[in-house]
């Protein structure tokens, strides 16, 4: 007995077709006869035969399954019922669509193509919205995690909390199981990090010893935090991402439990972060982060102000309602215990839809676009089919005639239609693959959960689903037309000019109209986000970002005072100014279009009401900053050299802040307070900045000089000038590094490239909306161009006829075009109409730009009446070189 | 059941295990088959008939181990309605070959 097994593909696959009662024997004597094979003959005989027996097998291996009548046997009626009659039937339709495709090449792949870019389009789409808005969040029990913010609106500082807040909440609650933060403002602090190579400024976020926990996650190597690690000025400790672990340290395990050295102190790696649990994706999109790191809730990290964004696990049972009436009471209790403390408050939200919210819209836009691109391409393959079916019309009345039922012939076209939908599925998966790989790959889009983009299980599904419904749906209107009757006319050639090719023309009519409605719709929503998208644009920024680049710079370097350290970073401005080509360097703690908190601010002698005291976004800056960006100054002054910690406080407003504080009156020279007993001096008024997004006002802002305040942490340098970012790289790292050898060097960007990641995310909806309607143009031209090209081929004897009675080539040319142009007039009409209602629903997306926009409305209608010219002008032309006596003849 | 014909595999199989007598088990039934016929046979066609023709009570099966020793299989042996219904077989085709030439190797000439 050889050692040697049969097929085991063959053998499973028989095993599963055979009924159970004859599985044993069955494959038993194959086993057996498979091995005397291999001993007389070999191997390759022996899985020959045994390939072969399982394939001659198949047909009967199943219908023996599904034999349900086993005591009828007539005399000339062979054993095989009525699961071979399903069988072959289904078999035969295959064959036959095979064929059929096979005669008509040229016409299937372009088919396969046109349903390749609607399942692309939709099946993409799906994988993009699929774990932003359809999956759970990557964490554990994700429907119980609670986001509570502050109140339920605002800049950061309005939604972020005291630590104190947490402390008592969670003393004091009733609904959650557990409650955690992480320190919202944590881009504040930046990290160098000098290890074998380039001295890097990392981004480590303040998590709460909890934190991983209430999520859920677990270190994939390693541990949480301890106590000791947790406490005010505990033992430095830090948990790696997954990306930066695998980036920096090669994914070595070992890093575990050694020490890093960051901002000069040495810190313990005591974990590594899961690949499944990306924090910035989830949270920060946009950011990347490197690490995470305690943060106490303590007496200490509460006198911060607010610092922490809140999440928390709901105890079974309970709902957002019940929570946040639990938060409520809560607050109203510390109220009464402290009157005068503040920061008190909690607004309960579903983590997800805190995650995920603001992106809802654009998603349900997108979705929706991709619909319209399957509609319009399914349209379009159904003309193409009927027109190809009403050429078939003869073979399928022979078909009749011989026996065929009505439904066999149905079924027929709809294995056909099948067909085509499953290749086109494939080609369209192959679209939706790559498409999503450029997708997860950007890190330039704050688009949340990007990088969890793929074409999963059930984006797979879903493409199946959305094949087999095109499928079917294409496949219903050709095949109900086909086998519609009036075999006699058609075999005899007399069915031509009968009511039956009237209704194929109206349906086929009809679907460029529809096509043509729908694109139109495409077209001007696409439009109206390309107006609003212009329209951000075009925001007076406040600043200039073009010609200048940002530095991160930071230096581990301990000072013994301030003023030294304000003393180096002049410095640094000195030596990069000295830069040839350099016009103006200025340092910020904080650029425009990121993330800021909010300060109180008052005009002194004036008394507010409760709740009524403005809230101002504070810079910290250097002198130079203002002249960096080019934020034009309106009135007094700039920051110079002698506004050191020796003189009088002053401070920088805009010039909403002006009218705020001091309404109808000159602000220079007034005095403004802060949380601190001294008074500032408003020394100059400039122009308001978009430090948010572009599309949000700018609020009050304020500069203050970092010789005078001492409450920053990072600074970004701002230079200015006219060199290219090439040239001025280089020196302006050399003179960095001439300072301070260990500062890292490397985070520097164009302001352009600022503002342009701040509108990143409407972009890439935009550019993908773009495709679907440049998608949806191309589609319904290309309908367009079908139907009056065959419409021209059909009536070829009656345009002979006309001719030869004298009409004149321009003329038939004319006519053609007419026909275009209303259809596709009746399209744009009706599709005009559908736009108005759709542009309603995407408000929320318009920016600078109303639903009702005329000029977009018109705009695509040329666009649309062009193109649908363009495409009937073909077949114009061919129809008015109809040779008369070669049309007249095939009458 | 009386008046039953078989198809013409099923007289075939038949035949064969009437052939094989005490040593008709599933694969001897098979090789025997594959031996004499002339076109293709599967061993799962050949149980799937087997099966059929048990159930009409024209073969019966029992288990037993082989002569030459190795596991228990099921051996089958015809039945009386069986034989029966193998002479009826015979009996028709011989009533419609009766007079009938066909001769030389070519049909119709």
């Amino acid at each position: 007995m050889s050692e040697s097994r049969p097929p085991a593909r063959s053998r499973a696959l028989l095993a599963r077709l055979l009924p159970a009662a004859l599985r044993a024997d069955v494959l038993a004597d194959m086993d057996d006869t498979h091995s005397d094979l291999v001993a007389r003959h070999g191997d390759t005989e022996a899985n020959r035969w045994y390939r072969t027996q399982v394939r001659t097998s198949l047909r009967m291996a199943l219908a023996a399954r599904f034999d349900r009548f086993p005591g009828r046997v007539s005399g000339n009626r062979t054993f095989l019922r009525r699961g071979d009659d399903l069988m072959t039937g289904l078999v035969q339709d295959v064959r036959y669509a095979l064929r059929a495709i096979r005669r008509d090449l040229g016409f299937f792949t372009f088919a396969t193509m046109i349903i390749g870019l609607g399942v692309g389009a939709s099946t993409a789409v799906f994988s993009i919205m699929s774990p932003l808005m359809l999956r759970p969040l990557p964490l554990e029990v994700p429907d119980r995690l609670a986001w509570i913010a502050l109140n339920r609106t605002g800049g950061m500082s309005s939604v972020t909390s005291r630590t104190s807040n947490l402390r008592d909440f969670r003393e004091m609650n009733r609904s959650f199981e557990s409650m955690t933060g992480y320190d919202a403002f944590f881009d504040y602090n930046s990290y160098n990090f000098v290890g074998d190579g380039e001295p890097e400024r990392l981004v480590g976020v303040g998590v709460a010893r909890n934190f991983l926990e209430v999520l859920g996650v677990a270190p994939m190597h390693g541990r949480n935090f301890v106590e000791e690690e947790s406490v005010w000025q505990g033992r430095p400790a830090a948990i790696l991402t997954n990306a930066f672990w695998v980036r920096r340290f090669a994914a070595d395990p070992a890093i575990v439990g050694t020490s890093i050295s960051l901002n000069d102190t040495p810190t313990e790696v005591i974990g590594v972060l899961p690949a499944s649990f990306d924090f910035s994706s989830t949270f920060t999109p946009g950011a990347r982060i490197d690490f995470l790191l305690p943060f106490p809730i303590a007496d200490e990290t509460d006198r911060w102000g607010n610092t922490l964004s809140m999440i928390a696990r709901l105890r079974v049972g309970v709902s957002i309602e019940s929570a946040q009436a639990d938060i409520d009471r809560m607050v109203e209790q510390l109220k009464e215990a402290d009157p005068v403390r503040w920061g008190l408050g909690g607004a309960v939200t579903a983590l997800q839809g805190q995650i995920t919210g603001g992106f809802r819209s654009a998603m349900v836009v997108l979705a929706a676009a991709a619909g319209a691109v399957m509609l319009i391409a399914c349209a379009n393959l159904s003309n193409l089919l009927l027109a190809r079916s009403v050429k078939r019309r003869k073979e399928f009345a022979v078909r009749s005639v011989l026996g065929a039922k009505r439904t066999r012939l149905v079924r027929q076209l709809l294995t056909e239609s099948l067909l085509l939908a499953l290749c086109g599925a494939a080609i369209g998966v192959g679209i939706a693959v790559a498409a999503t790989r450029a997708v997860a790959a950007t890190t330039a889009v704050s688009i949340p959960m990007l990088t969890a983009v793929s074409v999963d299980l059930s984006a797979l599904t879903f493409t199946l689903a959305v094949a087999v419904g095109a499928g079917l749906l294409l496949g219903i209107v050709p095949a109900l037309q086909i086998s519609a009757g009036h075999e006699g006319a058609v075999i005899n050639d007399t069915a031509r000019g009968s009511s039956e090719s009237r209704n194929s023309k109206r349906a086929r009519e009809g679907l460029v109209v529809a096509e043509v409605a729908l694109a139109c719709v495409l077209l001007v929503c696409g439009g109206l986000l390309l107006r609003s998208f212009v329209a951000v644009l075009d925001v007076d920024l406040g600043f200039q970002p073009v010609g200048a680049m940002s530095w991160s710079i930071d230096t581990a370097r301990s000072f013994e005072s301030s003023e030294e350290r304000v003393a180096f970073y002049n410095e640094v401005i000195a030596r990069v100014s000295d830069v040839p080509g350099v016009d103006v360097v200025g340092l910020t703690d904080t650029l425009p279009l990121g993330r800021n908190r909010e300060w109180g601010i008052w005009a002194e002698g004036v008394t507010y009401e409760e709740g009524q005291s403005p809230l101002a976004f504070p810079r910290m800056v250097g002198v130079g900053y203002l002249e960096s960006m080019r934020i034009p100054l309106l009135r007094g002054r700039h920051f110079r050299a002698d506004d050191t910690s020796e003189t009088h406080n002053v401070v920088i407003i805009n010039e909403s802040a002006a009218a705020r504080l001091w309404p109808g009156l000159d602000p220079i020279g007034q005095n403004a307070l802060m949380t601190g007993e001294e008074p500032w001096q408003v020394i100059g008024v400039v122009a308001d900045v978009h430090h948010q997004s572009l599309e949000e006002g700018s609020g009050l802002e304020m500069y203050l000089p970092i010789a005078q305040h001492g409450d920053w942490g990072t600074l970004d340098m701002v230079v200015r000038s006219s060199l290219p970012q090439a040239a001025l790289v280089g020196p302006v790292r050399a003179a960095l590094r001439s300072l301070d050898p260990s500062m890292p060097t490397t985070e520097y960007q164009t302001l352009d490239a600022l503002v342009d990641r701040s509108v990143s995310p409407r972009r890439f909806i935009l550019l993908l909306l773009s495709a679907f309607g440049g998608a949806a143009l191309l589609l319904a031209s290309l309908g367009i161009y079908a139907v009056l090209s065959y419409s021209v081929s059909q009536r070829a004897p009656e345009i002979g006829i006309r001719m030869a009675l004298g009409e004149s080539a321009s003329q038939v040319q004319r006519r053609v075009v007419s026909r275009t142009m209303t259809l596709a007039g009746t399209g744009i009409a009706l599709g005009g109409v559908g736009s108005f209602v759709v542009a309603r629903l995407i408000r929320p997306l318009l920016y600078g730009v109303a639903p009702t926009d005329a000029l977009t409305f018109a705009g695509m209608a040329v666009v649309l009446l062009l193109v649908s010219g363009l495409a009937g002008y073909m077949p114009a032309r061919r129809a008015s070189r109809t040779d008369p006596m070669t049309a007249l003849r095939s009458v | 059941m009386g008046r039953q014909v078989l198809g013409e595999f099923e007289q075939i199989v038949l035949l064969s295990v009437v052939r094989l007598a005490d040593a008709a088990f599933g694969r001897a039934i098979y090789e025997e088959l594959a031996r004499l016929s002339i076109t293709q046979v599967t061993i799962t066609a050949v149980y799937v008939t087997l099966s059929r023709l048990e159930k009409k009570d024209f073969v019966s099966v029992q288990l037993a181990a082989p002569a030459s020793g190795g596991r228990r299989q099921k051996l089958f042996a015809i039945t009386p309605s069986g034989l029966a219904a193998l002479q009826r077989s015979r009996e028709q085709l011989a009533r419609f070959w009766a007079g009938v030439e066909v001769g030389g190797g070519r049909a119709g000439q």
